[in-house]
């Protein structure tokens, strides 16, 4: 076992990164999704503008307060996104997945096509902050330190959020909306403001995401459609609407596609669908529900 | 109350429909060029205007339409009328752009092509109507050589052609076996990977593991990372494109393998605008390619100078391919005596040497190109950084 460790720390500890990452882009999609009932595929598209947000503002080798000031506006801007998409498929509420989806799909296509020329088609390399962008030694392997940090944002934002759902009665309310929302509706709460709030959280932590993920992942054009599946099938694997099945399923994601590519990289074409498809099989309605 | 179930069900189907998205067409296309009386000849230019290889394209066209600025907007005698139709990234976009230039336009040559596929899907479109098709990049050795037909020219390189060199040099130095290889898991990927390793393992070189990575589905690549450093391997040899190139250069470095395991590769991993993105990741990187901007002869100052005059960029592989397709054309058009395929391939057997191309001369063989291989280095010059011409390694014809 300490050999297998040995082997294979690195690949686990990337795993949580890639995990991190995942939940924090992830999160957002399954609330909206599990409460509003929204489908909303222009989810990858604010993950790849808050990459290229990143490589704009901050540059390709970021300062501290280049990269905090790209994280803020893009907290912003995909806030306002959320908003907007929001309103937009409020008129679609009580029409099929599939209106919501095409409307979704739509904005996704016109923002990518937008941000392509706004910021070219090349791959734009985004370097970690200062003091972050060297390797750090853990049980005597080299890791990337941003990495590391990612590891730790991840693991806050996921404790916050889930004491947020937990302990608060703004949770208690996100929560019961997304067990009834007729029933809220029907408590005299205006369930379109939770909805509002929900959609423009979510969507501004998966362009925080993005601004995160740029120093690992870049940004490129097609980078929106790729994270999209990802994120799709973390909240497949852990169920919908529920942020801790966000998490686990972003953690199990995030392992197979680190530490399952490192054991079984003959199948690593595979690994992720065919996980998921495990998964739809043994426990249909997800890991965690 | 919608139950979970339903909705789980209606997100599989959004899933697919998410998956749709990388096949969606797009497709563009404008008119350009020159009138004027006299002789004409109408070129159809399928280069990538969007997607993934869009920068690829950007390059094309810009050496195409500097070439003919250049030359009095003549081929030959003939006065040039340029099409340009969008490749786009996939042969769902590529083949019906080649075909709309063919039909609707009415081009007399096709010029272009980045993507291996799409040249594949084309080559019986063009032999039907019996047009002349110069490919300026697709690599795949299928395209020419001994499957080849006779309307199908190349002025770029094949896959293996590239690699086998590599792999001759590294057998030769020694300190590079045993070697770990890795590549996409696409044709291109497999190719360069089979020809590499036959002539590595020709010249006494062990091969420590070797694999493919997803392609187009790999952000990561510190699982494939962590099996070159398991592996012992004293070397890898790699081949990777595009936002792939940097993710895996960049990464390669985070990790800490660049100070470990040198790295060698096809040249595209260091070619153009990846190796800006790449930055001091990339040093030390050694490469073989048919060309660099630092190759020191007349042809290729004078083209360096012409393109960053006119465009304030650096050229790249890409660039030089398709000026050169426009300088075989050129001889071509200026001997033949029709513009239907079989008189133009027939006046392209005749061009004999192309001296005058900034990659050195190179003649065609099996109608595609017998050229110079050099060994590339990542060095920083100034701000910039460039493939510094380590040692020309020989003249090679097409593998097959």
């Amino acid at each position: 076992m300490p050999a297998w460790l040995d082997t294979h720390l690195v690949s686990l500890l990337n795993g949580l990164a890639i995990g991190s990452l995942l939940y924090i882009l992830a999160v957002g999609l399954s609330l909206v999704f599990g409460m509003m009932d929204v489908l909303n595929l222009a989810h990858g598209v604010l993950f790849l503008a808050g990459a290229e947000l990143a490589w704009a503002v901050a540059g390709e080798s970021p300062s501290w307060p280049g990269f905090l000031a790209a994280l803020a506006l893009a907290a912003v801007i995909g806030g306002a996104a959320g908003l907007g998409l929001s309103l937009g498929t409020e008129r679609l509420a009580r029409r099929s997945h599939l209106d919501q989806a095409l409307f979704t799909l739509g904005v996704a296509l016109v923002i990518a096509d937008g941000l392509s020329a706004a910021f070219g088609d090349d791959v734009h390399a985004v370097n970690p902050p200062p003091g972050l962008a060297g390797s750090l030694l853990v049980l005597g392997k080299a890791y990337p330190t941003y990495r590391l940090v990612l590891i730790a944002v991840g693991l806050v934002l996921a404790v916050v959020t889930s004491r947020v759902m937990e302990r608060t009665s703004v949770g208690a309310l996100i929560r019961a909306t997304v067990a009834d929302r007729e029933m809220v509706a029907a408590a005299g709460v205006d369930e379109r403001k939770v909805k509002l709030i929900v959609f423009a959280v979510g969507s501004a932590l998966a362009t925080v995401a993005g601004v995160l993920g740029a120093p690992i992942y870049g940004a490129r054009p097609g980078l929106d459609n790729t994270v999209l599946i990802l994120s799709l099938v973390v909240v497949v694997i852990g169920g919908l609407g529920s942020v801790r099945g966000a998490f686990f399923g972003a953690l199990v994601i995030g392992q197979i596609e680190s530490l399952g590519r490192a054991l079984l990289s003959d199948l690593a074409s595979f690994l992720l669908f065919g996980a998921l498809a495990l998964v739809l099989i043994v426990r249909p309605r997800g890991m965690r529900s | 109350m919608i139950s979970n179930r339903f909705t789980r069900r209606r997100l599989l189907g959004a899933l697919g429909a998410a998956g749709a998205l990388a096949v969606l067409p797009r497709c563009k296309s404008q008119t350009g060029g020159s009138a004027g009386g006299g002789g004409r000849v109408k070129i159809g230019l399928v280069v990538p205007q969007a997607g993934v290889y869009a920068p690829l394209g950007t390059d094309m066209k810009r050496a195409w339409d500097l070439w003919l600025e250049l030359h009095g907007g003549k081929l030959g005698k003939l006065d040039v009328t340029t099409v340009v139709a969008d490749e786009g990234e996939s042969p769902q976009s590529g083949v019906p752009a080649v075909q709309k230039l063919l039909q609707n336009d009415q081009v007399d040559v096709l010029v272009g092509l980045v993507n291996s596929a799409v040249a594949l899907g084309a080559k019986d479109m063009v032999k039907e109507a019996k047009k002349l098709l110069i490919v300026t990049n697709a690599g795949a050795g299928a395209i020419t050589g001994a499957a080849r037909n006779p309307y199908i020219w190349r002025t770029s390189f094949t896959n293996a052609q590239i690699s086998s060199v590599m792999g001759t040099h590294m057998a030769k130095l020694g300190s590079a076996s045993p070697a770990y290889i890795l590549a996409p898991d696409y044709a291109a990927g497999s190719e360069v990977l089979a020809g590499f390793k036959k002539t590595f393992v020709d010249g006494g070189g062990q091969i420590a593991g070797e694999v493919k990575t997803p392609f187009g589905k790999t952000q990561d690549y510190q699982p494939f990372i962590a099996g070159i450093k398991s592996s012992g391997a004293k070397a890898a040899f790699c081949f990777f494109s595009g936002a792939e190139a940097v993710a895996f250069v960049k990464q390669y470095a985070q990790f800490g393998l660049a100070a470990e395991i040198p790295l060698y590769a096809s040249g595209f991993l260091t070619e153009g605008s990846v190796l800006t993105a790449q930055a001091d990741a990339a040093l030390g990187i050694q490469t073989t390619l048919h060309y660099s901007t630092e190759l020191d002869n007349p042809a290729n100052k004078s083209f360096i100078e012409a393109y960053r005059g006119k465009y304030s960029a650096t050229p790249t592989v890409f660039s030089v391919q398709t000026w050169d397709a426009a300088s075989v054309l050129h001889r071509a058009l200026a001997t033949a005596t029709a513009l239907d395929g079989d008189s133009l391939s027939k006046a392209l057997e005749g061009v004999g040497t192309i001296d005058d191309s900034p990659r050195g001369p190179w003649s065609f063989d099996g109608q595609s190109p017998k050229q110079r291989i050099y060994l590339r280095k990542v060095e920083k010059h100034g701000t910039d950084y460039v493939n510094t011409v380590v040692t020309d390694l020989g003249v090679f014809a097409q593998v097959s």
